[in-house]
């Protein structure tokens, strides 16, 4: 062998390392960070999208999700139809999680506070401070949101070992509830609703569509409950000062004056109990109360009552309430009457269950309360927040913020910066929910698991708060954790608990594939007999049932209630969320105050008014919206607005009406009373748009959202008969779907007349039926259309000129409503999507072929194609087309927040119309997976975004083509109409099916 | 044909004028040298387009959005202004050529004139389809051009008709204004000197006025008038079907185009009057431009005033006698909703205002014909707001109601778009004959009988 380099080695290397320098120079740090691998990359194809089931982290009703990542970036939530909890419906707040994980105000790094604000500081020096303090600086307080299972488990063992207390605060917590039942059933626990059993339901103001409890899972119990079935239909009343969300969905309203429940439900069960009922230990006390007693001091009509007594003793009712929202002094004797009303009428055990399970994540304000004092004494050192906000959830008479403020070291556990962090000492980014570990039991037999998504964003360097514990615990030397991670903890805990009960539930198996099994399905149920309590218990603490006193001498109840949007406000900092117009109010990014349109009237006022709203404690300069949903002597303002700290999309937008109450508490739980003080209003004389969608709720003769008496159903065709209208029906109905069998069957598409390119027939014809009688109007579909369709949010200015740019709205139309008088309550939803008219008149305007139609029947727009003309959107009678004035993509959307984009959908730029495209991107896919699996796509393949959330199940889409599909079947059902088509003819594909009323209606002559 | 004979038809041989070098004299002093007061006004032209161009360019350079425009009102005051515009470009063509067909020999003082503004109306009005689309730089693909990729424009759009309809419509009266000037091109030309001369030279073509090109000519005239008449008619009609085509309740009827030609001619006529009772005065045409014409013209104003009329009777009435809730609905908001006020200038402009022109002492009045003619003006450009806005603001789903407010932008580009036709017109007034010399000599009492008569 020679010395030195030979030519051929030479050459070797020189081809070698310069094809490596030519591929290390093109795979930048960048380009790797752009694909956040969470599985092995083997199991991911590029284009393909990768599922992972998980639970929902946004509230404490622990829905099921699963998300959908392409590339490694989760790109959408939908709902878990395998969780027993949520069965597949989601929520805006839980589509929402995504703009929670790809906030661009969440915290990069830990931050120290210095003297000019805060400084970064690294993990280590954060953590190294983090045990000093703990370890030195005098007792700790955890004040912290209900957390998970197996984390609360850690953040109390945790407590315990360094020496401190912990304190839940959680303003969508019920703990008057719980302490009813606790009087009750001697049970501190939350009840077991079953909904879906019940025939007859009432809700003492309980906001259970929207805030309360499990909205996704009331939601879908509702729909089966109250949707007409077989001829028949439940029954559902709404008693309270306010109609929220829940209460437009009820067929009755007894506009009981605030604070009048437990008067009327005591009523209600001594009425039953005179008829037999049992009250148990209570039967004598509601003896003493009288319908007309209560109907006088609720201000309402005692036949009223007396209807409701004789429904509660027909059959299987259920009394739900009175909610968070109408908590006062005297909650939790009002929670007790609605529970004893429950016992009169024979609900337990029926719809109603108490398991003998007491639940320990429980807030109370009377602890927060406790902690102030505490913390004012100088009894903590340390303070650690976490998953709660009480500087802005609380009123400012409490004296959180100067008691917290004082306190030598104070941490938080922050995604994004709050008003309570943003008076930390030490702030430590905390992973968001889909980035971590966690665990819920959310319901009696279920263990649902959370897991990440996505590997944590790169650009926020952030640690679970349960991974920040565990080595705070290491640092300061307690190593009775067992575990380094929480995943590691959590695994723990799951062996541990199948070593302990698994054999005895007959669930056995490797702990691994076990585990496996649970990850891939989101949750899992094994058989639990649980103990039930059947019977009241003879109540131990006296409680007062009378009517609560309110404070301050203004003319009006002030009515303080939890947005159907942002909850307690927590979710104000994600545009999603504040562009979703308020599912009652339709009013998106702004503060309003609710008044009846006659106490409007009689202050000389009009919607869009400025008023001052004052209370003892604090004053608020508020837009008027005049709602008929509320009684003359009440106003109600929602929670979620005023953030000062919050982010961009929440600060400054809108007011916080916590910052007008007192400190009102009701003494038998400790619950923070909403209702607790009367206002005053003052007209500014001033007068300010509102940003609201709402052109008009009155239908004007259209019937775009015609009812059906439940007495005429079935008589449907008798009553076509006598239609003026006959001939233009027979016309209208030759498009799409067929209800005369013998003409225009499926198979004689295309139609005589409309072969200009409508149709091919060897296509499907997709269609959507929508079923009007289950919608709730809680608006979850506006959100998951947002957020697989990349549209964008336009902000408040351009929401005023109408320029949102939903694809699907919701419409509400109100047909009675009268809050002087309890009877009957007719309020419409309308989900508004393109129709995807067969005869769609967008189409032959548009001038260079833009607006055309699919061989599929799809009314589709060619993004690249649209000059701008805006005819089509003139032109479209369901006024479903959206046009971008500006850049709002590339504009209002800030890094990271791109990162949620759906890459299978188009991102729209400047001067081009966009619609509703019945997600053709998931058409497409199951398309061509059916083509590549040589079959026919199945029904129910194709679920666009709207249909996967929806927890009431009120949209199905299919081929209509097929006469076995189920939208065929629906769109054959004879509630089945289409909007406007009546009168122009657009023979749309959207079938919409009546609303079921209770009353008779007059269905109009179109 | 006799004096006699013209005079019962209508044309007054002006007694003042006695003889042709008069007629050359009188007009072509307007081309010369510009007073103070012009270039006034052409500095508040020039201004004008500047507003005009800055505000489009912003608008360009920003999005569309910075319009009020929104849903449900997609159209706007762009819109409005275009057909404005287009109806303003009506009443040149109908006075130069119809009347001309029909031997109304009033028309000669006034065509040149009137004519002029139908190309620079035209030319104002082609402008706004572009200012109002949303990519301006795709906007040719509305034109059908052949392509590799065989797209063409939807022939089914009314928006395309339009394309067709306007460029045609630009081209013909381009053409018949640029021949009609020709022999009076030549009469500056042999008055004028230096520049200005080898500038009409060039551009009158070597007009010699010979019998045989004076054959030549009136044939081509005549032509030419007969091919633009029908497009007087057509070109409003097509743009009523952008309206009429549509299912937009208040747009959705057969009336629109009768009704629209009648409005463009009613608002082409009173901007006549506007513009010619400052350039009688200012330019020293009284002789030419008598009361005699401007009674004639009020009297096309008050025709097409009472069919503007009774066309608004009758959309109203057939809203009602439609029963459909969504066309009454519409009309109902049109005269008692929101826009309320901008239907009753219409109403009031439009429909009550020149019911004076029955008294023979206001049509006979310049100063009143200039007012009244002034309110046509501004009642023709609501009668497009009203229903453009009101209709969309107003449509079948009761929920998308909506309302529009025009913004500064378009205020500016509005302003501007007269602006721009002003900077055209007063460079008209100072280049070309605004009076038809050659036609006039036609209605001077003759010294002999002259050529080329009809």
């Amino acid at each position: 062998m020679s010395d030195g380099l030979r030519r051929r080695d030479f050459l070797k290397v020189v081809g070698v390392g310069g094809a490596g320098a030519t591929v290390a120079g093109c795979s930048t740090d960048k380009v790797e960070r752009l694909i956040p691998y969470v599985v092995p990359p083997e199991e991911i194809t590029p284009g393909v999208a990768t599922w992972y089931a998980s639970t929902c982290g946004e509230c404490a009703s622990g829905c099921g999700i699963r998300v959908r990542t392409r590339e490694g970036r989760a790109v959408m939530i939908e709902g878990n139809p395998d969780h027993p909890v949520s069965r597949g419906g989601l929520c805006s707040r839980g589509v929402s999680a995504l703009q929670g994980l790809y906030n661009p105000d969440r915290v990069a790094t830990p931050l120290r506070a210095g003297a000019d604000g805060f400084e970064a500081i690294t993990w280590d020096e954060a953590l190294a401070l983090l045990a000093e303090r703990m370890g030195t600086g005098g007792r700790s307080l955890f004040l912290t949101g209900r957390k998970g299972t197996t984390e609360a488990t850690l953040l109390n063992s945790f407590v315990e070992a360094v020496g401190g207390d912990r304190v839940i605060h959680d303003p969508l917590d019920d703990p008057a509830l719980r302490r009813a039942v606790e009087i009750a059933f001697g049970v501190a626990a939350l009840p077991r609703y079953d909904i879906a059993a019940a025939d007859f339901l009432v809700s003492f103001g309980a906001d259970f569509l929207e805030t309360w409890v499990s909205p996704v899972r009331f939601a879908a119990d509702f729909a089966e409950m109250h949707a007409v079935d077989h001829g028949e239909k439940g029954t559902f009343v709404f008693v309270g000062p306010r109609l929220s969300l829940t209460g437009q969905n009820a067929d009755e309203w007894i506009p009981a004056r605030a604070g009048a429940e437990a008067n009327i439900a005591l009523a209600l069960a001594g009425e039953l109990v005179r008829r037999g009922g049992d009250a148990g230990p209570y039967s004598e006390m509601v003896s003493r109360y009288t319908l007309e007693d209560a109907a006088q001091q609720a201000g309402i009509e005692a036949e009223a009552l007396a209807g409701l007594a004789d429904r509660f003793a027909e059959g299987s009712a259920l009394a739900l309430g009175p909610g968070f929202a109408n908590h006062h002094g005297g909650a939790t004797a009002a929670n007790l009457a609605v529970l004893i009303l429950n016992v009169a009428a024979g609900s337990l055990g029926r719809t109603l269950h108490i398991d003998a399970v007491p639940e320990t994540e429980a807030s109370s304000y009377r602890a927060v309360a406790d902690a102030i004092t505490a913390m004012n004494s100088g009894t903590y050192g340390v303070v650690a927040v976490s998953g709660t906000n009480p500087v802005y959830s609380l009123p400012p008479v409490s004296g959180f913020r100067d008691a917290f403020t004082a306190v030598p070291f104070k941490v938080a556990f922050a995604t994004t910066l709050d008003e309570t962090a943003a008076l930390a000492d030490l702030v430590l980014p905390d992973a968001h929910p889909l980035e971590s570990w966690g665990d819920s039991d959310a319901a009696p037999g279920t263990y649902a698991v959370r897991q990440p998504v996505t590997r944590p964003l790169p650009m926020y360097d952030s640690r679970p708060m349960a991974d920040v514990l565990l080595e705070t615990g290491r640092n300061l030397g307690h190593d009775g954790f067992g575990a380094a991670t929480f995943h590691e903890y959590l695994r723990a805990a799951n062996a541990a608990w199948l070593e302990e009960f698994g054999a005895g539930m007959g669930i056995t198996g490797d702990p691994d594939t076990l585990w496996r099994e649970l990850l891939r399905n989101g949750s899992s149920s094994y058989p639990v007999e649980l103990s039930q309590v059947t019977a009241l218990q003879a109540p131990t603490t006296a409680v007062d049932f009378g009517a609560p006193s309110l404070r301050g001498d203004g003319d009006f109840t002030l009515l303080v209630h939890p947005s159907p949007r942002f909850g307690d406000g927590t979710h104000s900092n994600r545009p999603w969320l504040q562009e979703l117009p308020d599912p009652v109010s339709k009013v998106m990014w702004q503060s309003w105050v609710e008044m009846n349109p006659a106490t409007a009237e009689r202050l000389g006022l009009r919607t869009g008014h400025m008023v001052n709203v004052a209370t003892e404690h604090g004053t608020a300069e508020l837009r008027v919206w005049a709602y008929p949903g509320i009684r003359e002597d009440a106003v109600a303002i929602a929670m979620g607005g005023g953030h000062t700290e919050y982010g961009r999309f929440a600060n400054g937008n809108g007011v916080n009406p916590m910052a007008m109450l007192p400190v009102a508490v009701d003494g038998t739980s400790g619950t923070l009373a909403l209702v607790s003080t009367r206002a005053t209003i003052d007209a500014t004389g001033a007068w300010r748009r509102l940003a609201t969608t709402e052109g008009s709720s009155d239908q004007d003769d259209r019937n775009v959202t015609p009812a059906v008496a439940l007495s005429a159903l079935g008589h449907a065709a008798a009553a076509e008969e006598h239609d003026a209208h006959g001939q233009i029906r027979e016309l209208n109905e030759a498009g799409g779907f067929q209800r005369v069998e013998t003409e225009g069957r499926a198979e004689d598409f295309p139609l005589p007349g409309s072969d200009f390119g409508e149709y091919a027939e060897d296509h499907p014809r997709w269609a959507m039926a929508i079923d009007l009688d289950k919608c709730t109007g809680c608006g979850a579909c506006v959100t998951a259309c947002q957020a697989e369709n990349n549209i964008p949010w336009v902000g408040e200015n351009q929401a005023l000129m109408g320029r949102e740019m939903h694809w699907l709205r919701l419409e509400r139309y109100y047909e009675t409503v009268d809050a002087s008088h309890a009877g009957t309550l007719d309020i419409r939803f309308l989900p508004m999507l393109c129709q995807h008219c067969n005869n769609a008149p967008c189409e032959p305007v548009c001038p260079v072929f833009a607006a055309y139609h699919t061989p599929d029947g799809l009314n589709a727009q060619a993004y690249n194609r649209c000059v701008g003309t805006r005819y089509c959107a003139n032109n479209c009678p369901y006024k479903v087309r959206v046009f971008n004035w500006y850049r709002y993509t590339s504009e209002n959307i800030p890094e990271p927040m791109n990162w949620q984009f759906n890459p299978d959908v188009t991102v729209r730029d400047n001067g081009v119309m966009e619609k509703c495209t019945f997600c053709v991107q998931r058409i497409r896919e199951a398309g061509n997976r059916a083509a590549l699996e040589g079959r026919e796509v199945r029904d129910g393949e194709v679920r666009p975004a709207c249909q996967t959330v929806c927890p009431a199940e009120v949209i199905a889409f299919g081929n209509v083509k097929d006469p076995d599909s189920r939208v065929a079947a629906l769109a054959r059902d004879e509630r089945s109409y289409r909007v406007l088509d009546a009168f122009i003819n657009t023979q749309p594909a959207v079938h919409y099916l009546k609303k079921v009323t209770h009353h008779d209606v007059d269905e109009g002559g179109h | 044909m006799a004096t006699a004979d013209l005079t019962r038809r209508g044309a007054l041989p002006n007694p003042d004028v006695r003889k042709y070098e008069d007629v050359n004299k009188a007009v072509l002093k307007v081309l010369s040298r510009p007073g103070k007061g012009w270039w006034t006004l052409f500095s508040i032209a020039v201004a004008g387009v500047g507003v005009f161009l800055v505000s489009w360019f912003y608008q360009i350079y920003k999005g569309i959005g910075v319009s009020g425009l929104n849903a449900p009102v997609g159209w706007g005051v762009y819109i409005t202004t275009f057909v404005f515009w287009v109806g303003i470009a009506h009443s040149g063509t109908l006075i130069s050529a119809i009347l001309f067909l029909f031997r109304a020999p009033w028309r000669q003082a006034i065509y040149r004139a009137s004519e002029a503004m139908t190309v620079f109306a035209v030319m104002t009005a082609g402008l706004f389809p572009l200012i109002h689309v949303g990519r301006v730089w795709h906007a040719y693909w509305l034109v059908p051009y052949p392509n590799s990729r065989f797209l063409w424009p939807n022939f089914r759009s009314p928006l395309v008709w339009d394309v067709f309809a306007i460029t045609t419509y630009f081209t013909v009266s381009a053409v018949f204004f640029y021949l009609g000037t020709i022999p009076d091109l030549a009469a500056a030309r042999d008055h004028a000197r230096g520049l200005r001369q080898k500038f009409y030279r060039v551009i009158s073509l070597g007009w010699r006025g010979t019998d045989r090109e004076w054959h030549h000519f009136s044939k081509a005239y005549i032509y030419l008038a007969a091919l633009a008449t029908p497009l007087v008619l057509s070109v409003h009609s097509v743009v009523s079907w952008d309206f009429a085509m549509a299912i937009v309740p208040g747009w959705h009827t057969t009336i629109f185009a009768p009704y629209f030609v009648a409005g463009a001619i009613f608002s082409g006529v009173a901007l006549v009057i506007t513009l010619a009772v400052p350039m009688r005065k200012f330019f020293g045409l009284e002789e030419y431009l008598t009361v005699k014409h401007f009674e004639a013209m009020a009297k096309l104003c008050l025709l097409t005033s009472m069919i503007v009329l009774y066309a608004y009777m009758t959309e109203y009435f057939l809203a009602w006698y439609s029963g459909e809730p969504p066309e009454r609905g519409s009309f109902w908001n049109r005269v008692f909703g929101h826009y309320w006020w901008a239907n009753w200038i219409m109403l009031t402009c439009n429909g009550l205002v020149p019911l004076m022109l029955w008294f023979k002492r206001v049509r006979r009045s310049i100063a009143a014909l200039f007012v009244i003619s002034i309110f046509i003006n501004i009642g023709m450009w609501f009668e497009r707001f009203v229903i453009i806005v009101t209709s969309l603001s107003h449509e079948y789903e009761p929920w998308a109601w909506g309302l529009y407010r025009p913004s500064v932008v378009e205020m500016g580009i509005l302003l501007g778009s007269f602006a721009w036709f002003g900077f055209w017109f007063l460079l008209f007034t100072r280049l070309l004959p605004p009076v038809a010399i050659a036609e006039m000599k036609e209605v001077v009492p003759p010294p002999r009988r002259g050529k080329g008569a009809s």
